[in-house]
């Protein structure tokens, strides 16, 4: 990271001491037991792979304590317990990998004596017991070495990990992973879920949506418009490619207004970056971005999405506070808890997150009408709010596959700058919005724990897939930058197709690999586990009644408009800053107390009541959360992993549980009524066919009925 | 949708199913037949019940801050009960009245559950107490039950808006005498009904046979024995007509200090270890009187301590614990967390929930008190030693240590039986004066502690943190927290056995109620630390009890290795004390907060879910039984509680009772009008299955 060029600065043992890393077998080790352990060890390698040094120990804080070996590359850090095979369709552990960036911290500890290594010049003067290594995931790795005459190992794997650690400065991807499936040749394969990388997918998810009066453009295919945005977006029907272009130039970084999300009510929510105010557009420009914004739409509102949002730095800092105060060893007195967890700001922050996405869906649910969300960058928090914004008001985006596509659209193709947020590049824009995205995605899971196909535990995976470099999704900034790695193509000249629509003929370019990949990292027990067993079929998709879109196109100005901030709508005289005076938008609102009317949510403006009337008037399928302080919860599961006192709660399981009694009956009831066509239930569930939200709800739903006949 | 309709004209004839099950199951709740034909809501009274004074056009406002919208009703105070009857009030579907309160309604509170009453006078919000010379424009109550009504009685006569309000404070407020509690009246009125038998619920503990049971149930007849010597109250008030006490006291030892001073057992552990209470003796100044009680306790604590066979520790609640002060203190402050008069000043205190919350120190002291349960439990079961708990009058903390360690210990006490036998015996008989905790008689604030919701907090923590283990829900907690205040229960409206026995007895047999004898002001407002008992039993204890320093580490490493172990919810139950796994009971304290309403949300759906297949792992079971034993197809209909409710909020229960109809409904109507379109607009939109791309 910064610092690593100083790597000199530590009391490493000199290189030259240690023989020969990567080539394990000729090393001469102080057991024959470990000389079979060498060759164990290197058959999970991947390419490119060196095994620097090893030790064995035991891990602790978990139960069971596992031995095993510690075993440290220029990858990553395993520990690898006895009799455990990687299996080749796996070729990363969710459990037992660390991948290097994902160090936070290292502890060595020898008696009373504790030493944080990984900072610039701590130094290593004793062979350590144990070590910890604190994950910036919230994991912790607690290896205990075994005594008898295997301390160098020890204080060398040690050492090993922290000069690896500094040298991987620049996060490297975990070069030639393939998914060895069988049948699966790299040319057929289909990735997951679209990952939107050619126009058909856009058009498929704009044909889902219904939004009939959009169009893919293709004006950016060749990133001329701006690199940070998708090769495809959608844009109003009636707008031009020229006039696109147009417009596009005077937002911030080239990033236009662009539809992200049809309501099936037939709102529009759209997404752009903030104005440019120093250009200065002709007439038709000024035109083009009003027709853009406005959508055919009469009644449109702007909303200043960084409004009593925190800003980049407010959320990097809140998070390494959150981090310090989970800690296992973090001081907080019990009694202090409470108070040490207000400090840290996080769960504040999640609290506005929830509580402008609810607002927003109320805009865009209880009127017919275009809403903009407009951040200056149009990269961090659009995303964020379009995202949850999404998950309150669509059952779709609900379940796993909607889910997974939806953080693809509004994440990674519309160019959050994954790798700088998370650290990735060392500037000091890190800042985990994404992280925050999913703490509130989880906080919606445990309001509404019926309302979700996917469970606590694909978000955790989530969580953890962000710092492993394993594939492309999270580790670029730019769409651009992703495809260029991934490399989908070699030349500008070309129009572009994706690898896996059109196999190149005689190329064998791998199959570009992403998150959603999850056999690269989890077995298939693990990925039956994304499920969340209390999903409720009677809210999936099919009952939700889209309702009808209105006549696209309203001819003239929009009748009224409308910038959204501090909670309340406040009319505007026009949607652009140009024509007359300043942009409103330029002034700051952030942090500025609402208005004491604003104190009613924005439900009770817009429907005339309070949203806690009753169930009658919520339109289906719009989840509306609560964002009080006794509801606003932490994260216990994924923050406190580290420490070996908190425990997983229960109720999840007794459904799990419940569910295996029903299977178990099924199948003895089918066994004794041939007439039951053996395929229904004795077909185990197989982790691939998991993302196929029919074929879940059937049979989370069919298991009663079905058996009863 | 939110329609008028008659409240009572469906629940009224035929008998709603049991569904909130209270401690002690009431009679069976008459209404009056002829008040259910009147067309407007109709006041329902209970047997024994009198109307006291009435107003009409009261309204009721919703919580806001201006009190324009509302429902226009009359408020009555009767001796039971305030209720508002609302003009117009929403049916409630058959669902709703199956979870309804049978006894309280939803605009009822009875005058027990009042817990302050504010008047607002020009804006302003003052306390209502005693002889009014300005009648205020709103009458604000605040419930024990944390419930806030908002009585604005602008449009009420003056003369009425006089009696109403002088009627409410008079009968929620003035100090009361024993025998007029509605439970008298109730008694007397409802005298004809056959009460159910009590002993399907609990074990009363009422009889030498009750004690026995519990001996032979947990294994201590063997060094404990049942005692009648109290039978008819002869040697104290205080103590039950029967209970426990180690095999070698002599008998005549009890009476010698009115039974204080007299180890009591509470409950045996597997390994034959007891959990015994002693109350201290009295405080004497007289140095002879000092040293006969020396030589008393010397004796007593010779036949329970005998080394190496018997070994007892003496765990002193009255010091090194907590004070009931303290805890009055903080529930106080934490109660007015939730006790919310408008969404203003909620908003405004939401941003330092975490902060206020850890201020108020409830969570703390809840965690001191599970703490203090395990410290005892790992004595009982790593180290085998016989525990001794010590307090002045072992009503209050024992009681609360007590039943806590046997709900962690003993799995019986996680059933429902078996708690509401653990609340019999270590509460009502173990003599704590919930009178006077609960200031029923509105004799004295100072006396009012909450130790037995305490108590139901530190076990909600633990339904919270192991739900498999317990045969009851927090709904239960709830409900059993809320029949504190309803007076037709007589468990929890005496100050011991004797009172209640004495007292029932004499209603009885109809004679001439003598003035009580109850709540000889038993401060607990220590000047000091009880020194004397440490002076008595100092050099023992001394010997007995380990350097602290110690004593944290067997605690630590008896905690942490029962929680890294696969557990059982069948034996040894440990809570967990960190700091972010001490949580609100957010069911109690939230369920009259609109904004913390989350619909379609909360634990609730998942447990709707649970339920759903339940029935059908059921319904199969009973399948795969038909067909072993007979072909005929019987089709098992399963009895669903909650699978007509369309859209349950994470207030359910409590929530579907509280709806608010004043405002119109309009959200929809622009999509209404379109609906006719929307079979259109699908068949036009193909609909492109991404999975098959």
């Amino acid at each position: 990271m910064w610092w690593g060029g100083r790597g000199q600065s530590f009391n490493i043992a000199p290189q030259k001491e240690e023989p020969e890393m990567g080539s394990v077998q000729g090393r001469a080790m102080p057991e024959p037991r470990s000389r079979q352990l060498g060759s164990c060890l290197a058959s999970g390698c991947l390419t490119g792979e060196q095994i620097l040094a090893w030790a064995p120990g035991v891990r602790k804080g978990l139960e069971p304590e596992l031995s095993g070996t510690l075993i440290c590359s220029n990858l990553r850090v395993t520990f690898q317990p006895y009799g455990w095979q990687r299996s080749q369709e796996t070729p990363l552990s969710s459990e037992y990998d660390f991948s290097l960036a994902n160090i936070g911290r290292l502890e060595a500890v020898n008696g009373l004596s504790r030493v944080q290594l990984l900072r610039p010049g701590s130094l290593l003067k004793f062979v350590p017991e144990e070590i910890l290594i604190h994950g910036r995931d919230f994991r912790l790795l607690r290896v205990g070495f075994e005594a008898g005459g295997l301390e160098p190992q020890a204080f060398q794997v040690t050492m090993a990990i922290v000069q690896a650690r500094a040298q991987s400065g620049q996060i490297q991807k975990y070069a030639g992973l393939t998914l060895s499936k069988a049948g699966q040749s790299p040319g057929s394969r289909k990735p997951p879920i679209p990952l939107l990388e050619i126009s058909e997918d856009w058009e498929t998810e704009r044909k889902k949506q219904r939004a009939r009066g959009w169009r893919v453009s293709t004006v950016n295919e060749r990133f001329d418009i701006a690199t940070s945005l998708p090769r495809y977006f959608w844009v109003p029907n009636r707008t031009l490619d020229s006039e696109v272009r147009r417009a596009f130039g005077h937002f911030h970084q080239g990033r236009g207004p662009r539809l992200t999300w049809h309501h099936p009510g037939g709102s529009d929510l759209l997404r752009c970056g903030g104005f440019y105010t120093a250009s200065d557009p002709n007439k038709e420009d000024i035109r083009a971005v009003e027709t853009m914004l406005q959508a055919g739409h009469s009644d449109v509102v702007l909303v200043d999405t960084m409004d009593e949002l925190p800003s980049l730095a407010d959320v990097q800092l809140a998070h390494l506070r959150l981090r310090a105060l989970c800690l296992p060893d973090s001081s907080v007195a019990e009694d202090k808890w409470l108070s040490a967890l207000e400090g840290t700001r996080w769960l504040d922050y999640v609290r506005s997150c929830l509580r402008k996405a609810s607002d927003i869906s109320v805009l865009v649910t209880s009127r017919v009408r275009s809403v903009v969300l407009q951040e200056r960058g149009d990269r961090d928090f659009n995303g964020l709010l379009s995202s949850l914004v999404q998950l309150l008001s669509s059952p779709e985006a609900r379940t796993l596959l909607g889910f997974q596509s939806l953080v693809q659209r509004e994440w990674v193709a519309a160019g959050h700058p994954f790798l700088t947020r998370l650290g990735g590049t060392g500037a000091s824009e890190e800042a985990p919005v994404f992280l925050l995205f999913l703490d509130c995605v989880w906080q919606l899971l445990q309001q509404f724990p019926a309302e979700f196909e996917f469970s606590e535990f694909f978000l955790l995976a989530l969580h953890d897939s962000v710092r492993v470099p394993d594939t492309l999704t999270f580790l670029t900034d730019t769409p651009w930058e992703r495809g260029k790695q991934s490399g989908q193509f070699n030349t500008y000249t070309q129009v572009y197709t994706a690898a896996y629509s059109q196999p190149p003929a005689g190329n064998s370019i791998n199959p570009q690999l992403s998150v959603w990949d999850w056999d690269l990292r989890y077995s298939n027990e693990q990925i039956l586990q994304f499920h969340n067993p209390g999903y409720n079929p009677e809210h999936c998709p099919d009952s939700w009644l889209p309702r009808q879109q209105p006549s696209f196109m309203v001819p003239g100005p929009p009748t009224s408009v409308w910038l959204f901030c501090r909670g309340t709508l406040t009319p505007l005289n026009q949607l652009c800053p140009w024509r007359d005076g300043p942009s409103l938008l330029t002034v700051s609102s952030r942090w500025l107390p609402r208005l004491a009317i604003s104190s009613e949510s924005l439900a009770d403006q817009e429907w005339g009541l309070p949203s806690h009337w009753g169930a009658c008037p919520l339109p289906s399928g719009l989840l509306l959360p609560g964002y009080l302080g006794p509801q606003i919860r932490l994260w216990r599961r994924c923050y406190l992993r580290g420490r070996p006192d908190i425990q997983v709660g229960l109720s999840a399981p007794t459904i799990a549980g419940l569910q295996n009694e029903l299977s178990h009956l099924q199948e003895l009831l089918r066994k004794w009524t041939p007439r039951i066509p053996p395929e229904d239930h004795s077909k185990k569930r197989d982790p691939n066919t998991i993302l196929n939200p029919t074929e879940i709800a059937g049979s989370l739903m069919g298991w009663g009925e079905s058996g009863l006949g | 949708m939110l329609g008028k309709g008659v409240v009572g004209g469906g629940g009224g004839t035929k008998a709603p199913k049991p569904s909130f099950v209270s401690y002690v199951r009431p009679e069976e709740i008459h209404t009056n037949e002829k008040e259910v034909t009147e067309k407007e809501v109709t006041l329902r009274l209970l047997p024994g019940e009198q109307l006291l004074c009435e107003a009409s056009t009261v309204l009721k406002c919703v919580q806001e801050d201006s009190c324009q919208r509302g429902i226009y009703g009359r408020l009555v105070c009767t001796d039971f009960k305030i209720s508002f009857l609302g003009d117009d009030e929403s049916t409630l579907d058959n669902d709703e009245t199956q979870f309804k309160n049978k006894v309280v309604g939803e605009n009822d509170i009875t005058l027990h559950c009042v817990d302050q009453i504010y008047g607002v006078f020009d804006e302003k919000k003052k306390t209502l107490f005693g002889q009014l010379k300005k009648y205020p424009e709103t009458l604000i109550i605040h419930c024990k039950d944390l419930r806030v009504f908002h009585f604005c009685l602008r449009y009420t006569k003056e003369e009425e808006v006089k009696r109403i309000v002088s009627g409410i404070i008079h009968h929620t407020q003035a100090p009361k005498l024993l025998k007029r509690l509605f439970l008298f009246s109730y008694a007397a009125a409802a005298q004809n009904d056959a009460a159910p038998d009590p002993k399907n619920h609990a074990v009363m503990f009422d009889t030498l046979q009750d004690w026995c049971w519990e001996l032979e149930r947990t294994k201590g007849n063997m060094k404990y024995k049942a005692v009648s010597v109290n039978e008819g109250y002869k040697v104290c008030e205080r103590l039950p007509a029967y209970f426990v006490v180690p095999t070698p006291l002599p008998e005549e030892d009890v009476p010698r200090f009115q039974g204080h001073g007299i180890p009591i057992w509470c409950w045996s552990c597997h390994n034959g270890c007891a959990l015994l209470k002693m109350s201290a003796l009295p405080k004497e100044q007289d140095d002879g009187i000092l040293q006969v009680q020396k030589n008393f306790l010397d004796g007593i604590y010779k036949t329970i301590h005998r080394p190496p066979y018997e070994n007892v520790k003496t765990e002193d609640l009255s010091s090194n614990f907590l004070s009931l002060q303290e805890i009055q203190t903080a529930y106080s402050k934490f109660k007015q967390l939730f006790l919310i008069d408008n969404s203003t000043e909620f908003w405004d205190t939401d941003i330092k929930w975490f902060s206020l919350l850890e201020s108020s120190s409830w969570l703390d002291i809840i965690r001191r008190c599970l703490k203090k349960a395990v410290e005892i439990i790992e004595c009982l079961e790593a180290q085998n030693m016989n525990i001794l708990l010590l307090e002045e009058n072992a009503s209050d903390l024992c009681c609360l240590v007590s039943s806590l360690v046997q709900v962690m210990m003993d799995p019986h006490c996680r059933t429902r039986f078996g708690f509401q036998s653990l609340v019999q015996k270590e509460w009502i008989m173990g003599g704590h004066c919930f009178l006077d905790r609960c200031n029923h008689l509105r004799q004295s604030d100072k006396e009012e502690v909450p130790v037995f919701l305490l108590f139901l907090e530190c076990v909600w923590q633990l339904v919270q943190q192991h739900p498999p283990a317990f045969e009851f829900t927090e709904t239960y907690l709830t409900v059993l927290s809320d029949s504190l205040y309803i007076p037709i229960f007589s468990t929890f409206f005496f100050n011991s056995p004797h009172q209640k026995d004495t007292n029932v007895h004499q209603r009885q047999l109809s004679l001439p109620l003598t003035q009580s004898k109850s709540s000889p002001k038993r401060g607990f407002f220590r000047e000091e630390t009880d020194h004397l008992i440490k002076n008595l039993l100092g050099k023992r204890i001394s010997k007995l009890i380990n350097s602290s320093e110690e004593l944290q580490d067997n605690f630590r490493e008896f905690y942490d290795s029962w929680h890294s172990k696969p557990r059982s919810y069948h034996g040894l139950l440990l809570p967990h004390i960190e700091g972010p796994e001490v949580r609100v009971w957010a069911q109690r304290y939230l369920r009259w907060i609109p904004e913390a309403q989350i619909l379609g949300g909360g634990r609730v759906a998942t447990m709707s879910k649970l339920l759903e297949m339940l029935e059908e792992v059921q319904s199969l079971q009973e399948k795969i039984e038909e067909r072993h034993h007979s072909q005929e197809a019987r089709q098992a209909e399963p009895t669903s509680l909650l699978r007509n409710s369309a859209r349950l909020s994470s207030l359910f229960p409590f929530a579907l009772l509280q709806r608010h109809s004043s405002k119109p409904v309009l959200p929809t109507s622009g999509w209404k009008a379109l609906e006719d379109e929307e079979d259109l607009a699908k068949r036009e939109d193909e609909f492109v299955d991404l999975g098959d791309v």
